[in-house]
C-alpha cells in the first residue's frame, strides 16, 4: 500500500467503531457492512469448534481444571498480544517485545536481590521489582518511540535495533545466567495469589484488558491511535500530535509487556535472560490471527484476546492429544496463514 | 542517488555543506565501513590477515545471497520472514535426498549430488511459490504469510530430522562445494558474486526487474499501466526462497551435514537488516542489490571486528542494534525532505 494511494482513497476515519472491526478499512470500504456479524463471530465460533473438536478427542479438555489452566496460560499471551496490538494499530509493530520481557525479568529479579531478597520487607521488595521492571521497559519503549516517530525510521528497523540492544542488556546484567531467589511475596503478588477464586494472572489480564479497552475506545489518546493508523496524513492535518502519541503508544506497548514479564518471572521463580524468546513473533501472530490489521487502524482488545485464546487452546489441545511438538509448529504456521486468509475472504465477500 | 542530487540542488551553495554533499552522494555505508576497517586494523593485527579476510568474505557471501532475495521481495512491497527457516529446510532436504540417492544408486556420485541439490533448491522454491501465491492470489500481507511459513518450514525441517544432524552425503560434495578453493578464495564467494551480478542485471535490464520496482512504487499505477501484478509478486518470493535454499545447500556443504539449526531467526533478521541498511525502502519501490551486498559485507565485518576487539559477546548485540538504527536514521535524515509527510 503506497501512501499516495491511501491519501487518494482513505476516507476521513470514523469514530463510531468499537474495538472490533465495524469501520470499513480503506481497502474494504463499501463491501463489508453486510458481513459485520459474520466477521465478528467467525473467530469465537472457530474457538468453540476447536474446543469441541479437542473435547471429542480427549475428555480432559473440558474439565474445569483444564479450562482454568487454559485461561491462565492465555492471560500471559493476551497481555503481550494487547501490547503488540497497541502499536500495530498505528501501522507499527514491536520486534523488541520478547527481549524486553527478558530484560524486565532479569532487571526486576536483580532489583529484588539488591533489596535483600526474601529477608527484607515484602512490600518494599515487590515495589523495587515493579519500579525496576517498568523503568527498563519505559526506557525501551521511549527509545522505540523516539526512533520511529522523531527520526522517521521504520518500526521494523527501530525495534530490530532495540531488540538487539535489549538482548545485550538482559544477558549483560545477568551474566547470561538465571537470577535466582525471587521472594515468596513477589510470587504471591503476581502468580500464586488469587482473587475471588480466580488466579491472579487472569484477574490482571481482565483488569488490564478492560482498562485498555476503555482507553482505546473512550479517550482522545485511544481514538487518535486509530486515526493515525488509518491515515497518518489526515491525522497530522487534523492537528493530532502524531509524533507524541506514537512515542506514547510504544511506551504503552513496552509497559504492558513489562507487566507480563513480571507475571512470568513470578511463575518461573527466577529472572531468566531468555524468557522472551519467541514472544515477539508469537504476540504478533496472536494479534493478527485475532483480526488486528497490520495495515493499521483496525483491531482492539477483543482481537488481541481472541487471538491469544485461539493459539493457547490450540497448543493446549495439541499437547493433551499428544501431537508431536514439531508438528505443532507446522500447524501453528498453517493457522496463522489460515487466519489472515479467512479475514481477507470475509472482507472480500460481496 | 537521485534523491541526493535533488537535495544538493535544493539546499544552497554554502561551502560548509560541501562535506555533507559528499557524504550524501557516496552514502554513509562506505564511510562507516572504512572507519570500522581502519579502526579495527589498527587495533588488531589479525583483522587484515588472509585467513580472516577469507572468512569474512565467505560469511558475507551467505548473507549477501539471502539479502539479495530479501531485497527483491521488499522492493516489491512485501517481506520474507521465512528465509531463515528455508535455509534450515533446504539443508535438511538436500542432505536427506543426497544420502538416500547415493545409497540407492551407488553409481557416480555426481548423480546423487545433483539430485540432492535439486531437492534442496526445490524445497526453497516450493516455499517461495507458496508464499507468493498466498500473497498475490489471496492478497494477504506478506509479513503474516511468511510468519506462518517460517514456523511451518522450521517445523518440517525438525520433523524430518528429529533435530539430529543428517550425515551420509557423498564426500565429493563436501570437498567440491563446501571446501574447495579457486584462486585462494572459497567457491561460495564466486557463487555470491555471480548471484549479485545476475540480480543487478535482472534489476536493471529485465522487464521483471523493472516491473518489480513499478509494483513496489505504486501498485495501482502499475496495474493501470498494464503490468500483471500476480506473476511478478510470485516471482520475487520464488527468487527469495530459491536463494535462501542455495545458501542452505552451501552451508550444508561447508559443515558437512544437514542441520535443522542452520539459518534460523538470526539469519532472517540479518537479511532484513542488510537490505534496509543497504537503502531498500520498506515502503517498496526503492533499492539496489549491489548496495545491499555491501551492507551485508558491512554487517559481517562489524561482527568480526567486535569479536577481534574482544568486545564481550553479551554486549555485541547492543553495538549491532545501535549501529543499525543509527545507519538507517542518518539515511532517513539525509533524504527526509524528499517525499514524505
Amino acid at each position: 500500500m503506497s501512501d499516495a494511494n491511501l491519501t487518494a482513497t482513505g476516507k476521513a476515519p470514523g469514530l463510531e467503531g468499537k474495538a472490533g472491526g465495524e469501520r470499513p478499512s480503506a481497502r474494504a470500504s463499501g463491501l463489508s457492512f453486510g458481513n459485520t456479524w459474520l466477521r465478528k463471530l467467525a473467530l469465537p465460533i472457530a474457538l468453540v469448534a476447536l474446543l469441541g473438536g479437542f473435547a471429542l478427542a480427549d475428555d480432559r479438555i473440558l474439565t474445569s481444571y483444564n479450562l482454568l489452566n487454559i485461561a491462565q496460560q492465555a492471560s500471559y499471551l493476551a497481555l503481550f498480544a494487547m501490547a503488540q496490538m497497541v502499536v500495530i494499530l498505528t501501522r507499527g509493530f514491536d520486534l523488541s517485545l520478547g527481549p524486553t520481557v527478558s530484560m524486565v525479568s532479569v532487571g526486576a529479579a536483580l532489583a529484588m536481590m539488591g533489596m535483600g531478597g526474601g529477608e527484607a520487607n515484602g512490600l518494599v521488595v515487590v515495589a523495587a521489582a515493579i519500579l525496576a521492571g517498568f523503568a527498563l521497559a519505559v526506557a525501551c519503549g521511549l527509545f522505540n518511540g523516539v526512533v520511529v516517530a522523531l527520526l522517521g525510521v521504520s518500526p521494523l528497523v527501530a525495534t530490530l535495533g532495540s531488540m538487539n540492544i535489549a538482548i545485550g542488556v538482559a544477558t549483560t546484567i545477568s551474566d547470561g545466567r538465571p537470577v535466582q531467589g525471587v521472594p515468596a511475596t513477589f510470587s504471591q503478588t503476581f502468580y500464586t495469589g488469587s482473587i475471588l477464586g480466580l488466579p491472579i494472572a487472569i484477574v490482571i489480564a481482565i483488569v488490564v484488558g478492560g482498562a485498555l479497552a476503555f482507553v482505546l475506545s473512550r479517550t482522545v489518546f485511544g481514538r487518535s491511535l486509530y486515526i493515525i493508523g488509518t491515515n497518518p496524513q489526515a491525522a497530522a492535518v487534523a492537528g493530532i500530535p502524531v509524533k507524541r502519541l506514537l512515542v506514547l503508544a510504544y511506551i504503552l506497548c513496552s509497559a504492558l509487556a513489562a507487566l507480563g514479564a513480571l507475571m512470568m518471572t513470578a511463575r518461573t521463580g527466577s529472572g531468566e535472560p531468555n524468557l522472551g524468546g519467541t514472544l515477539s513473533l508469537q504476540s504478533i501472530a496472536a494479534a493478527v490471527v485475532g483480526g488486528t490489521s497490520l495495515a493499521g487502524g483496525r483491531g482492539g482488545v477483543a482481537t488481541a484476546v481472541l487471538g491469544a485464546l485461539f493459539i493457547t487452546i490450540l497448543s493446549n489441545g495439541m499437547n493433551l492429544t499428544r501431537i508431536d511438538g514439531y508438528v505443532q509448529m507446522i500447524v501453528l504456521g498453517a493457522i496463522v496463514i489460515l487466519g489472515v486468509v479467512l479475514d481477507r475472504l470475509r472482507l472480500d465477500t460481496r | 542517488m537521485s534523491s541526493a542530487t535533488t537535495l544538493s540542488t535544493r539546499s544552497g551553495h554554502a561551502s560548509s555543506q560541501e562535506m555533507l554533499h559528499l557524504v550524501l552522494r557516496i552514502g554513509l555505508l562506505p564511510i562507516l565501513m572504512a572507519i570500522v576497517i581502519i579502526g579495527t586494523s589498527l587495533l588488531s593485527p589479525y583483522f587484515l590477515g588472509w585467513m580472516n579476510v577469507v572468512n569474512i568474505l565467505r560469511m558475507a557471501s551467505f548473507l549477501a545471497i539471502i539479502a539479495c532475495g530479501q531485497a527483491l521481495v521488499i522492493i516489491a512491497g512485501g517481506f520474507d520472514l521465512s528465509v531463515g527457516a528455508v535455509v534450515a529446510l533446504a539443508s535438511v532436504v538436500t542432505a536427506k535426498a543426497m544420502a538416500a540417492a547415493s545409497a540407492a544408486i551407488g553409481g557416480p556420485e555426481i548423480v546423487a549430488i545433483a539430485i540432492g541439490i535439486a531437492a534442496g533448491l526445490g524445497s526453497g522454491i516450493a516455499v517461495g511459490l507458496f508464499n507468493g501465491l498466498c500473497v498475490s492470489m489471496l492478497k494477504v500481507s506478506g509479513f503474516v504469510v511468511t510468519l506462518g511459513t517460517m514456523s511451518a518450514a522450521a517445523g518440517i525441517g525438525l520433523l524430518l530430522t528429529n533435530g539430529i544432524p543428517v550425515y551420509g552425503m557423498p564426500n565429493s560434495f563436501v570437498q567440491a562445494i563446501g571446501r574447495s578453493q579457486f584462486l585462494g578464495f572459497p567457491l561460495a564467494i564466486y557463487i555470491a558474486l555471480a548471484v549479485i551480478l545476475a540480480m543487478v542485471f535482472v534489476q536493471r535490464r529485465t522487464l521483471f526487474g523493472r516491473y518489480v520496482y513499478a509494483i513496489g512504487g505504486n501498485q495501482e499505477a502499475a496495474v493501470v499501466s498494464g503490468v500483471s501484478i500476480r506473476p511478478h509478486l510470485v516471482g520475487t518470493y520464488v527468487v527469495s526462497g530459491g536463494l535462501a535454499a542455495l545458501v542452505g545447500i552451501l552451508l550444508t556443504a561447508l559443515v558437512g551435514s544437514g542441520q535443522a539449526s542452520l539459518g534460523g531467526d538470526a539469519m532472517m533478521l540479518q537479511s532484513i537488516a542488510a537490505a534496509v541498511i543497504g537503502g531498500v525502502s520498506l515502503r517498496g519501490g526503492i533499492g539496489r542489490v549491489e548496495v545491499v551486498a555491501v551492507a551485508a559485507l558491512f554487517l559481517t565485518i562489524l561482527g568480526n571486528a567486535l569479536n577481534l576487539l574482544h568486545i564481550d559477546s553479551r554486549i555485541q548485540p547492543i553495538f549491532l542494534g545501535l549501529i543499525m538504527v543509527l545507519a538507517v536514521a542518518l539515511d532517513e535524515f539525509s533524504r527526509r525532505r524528499t517525499a514524505r509527510v
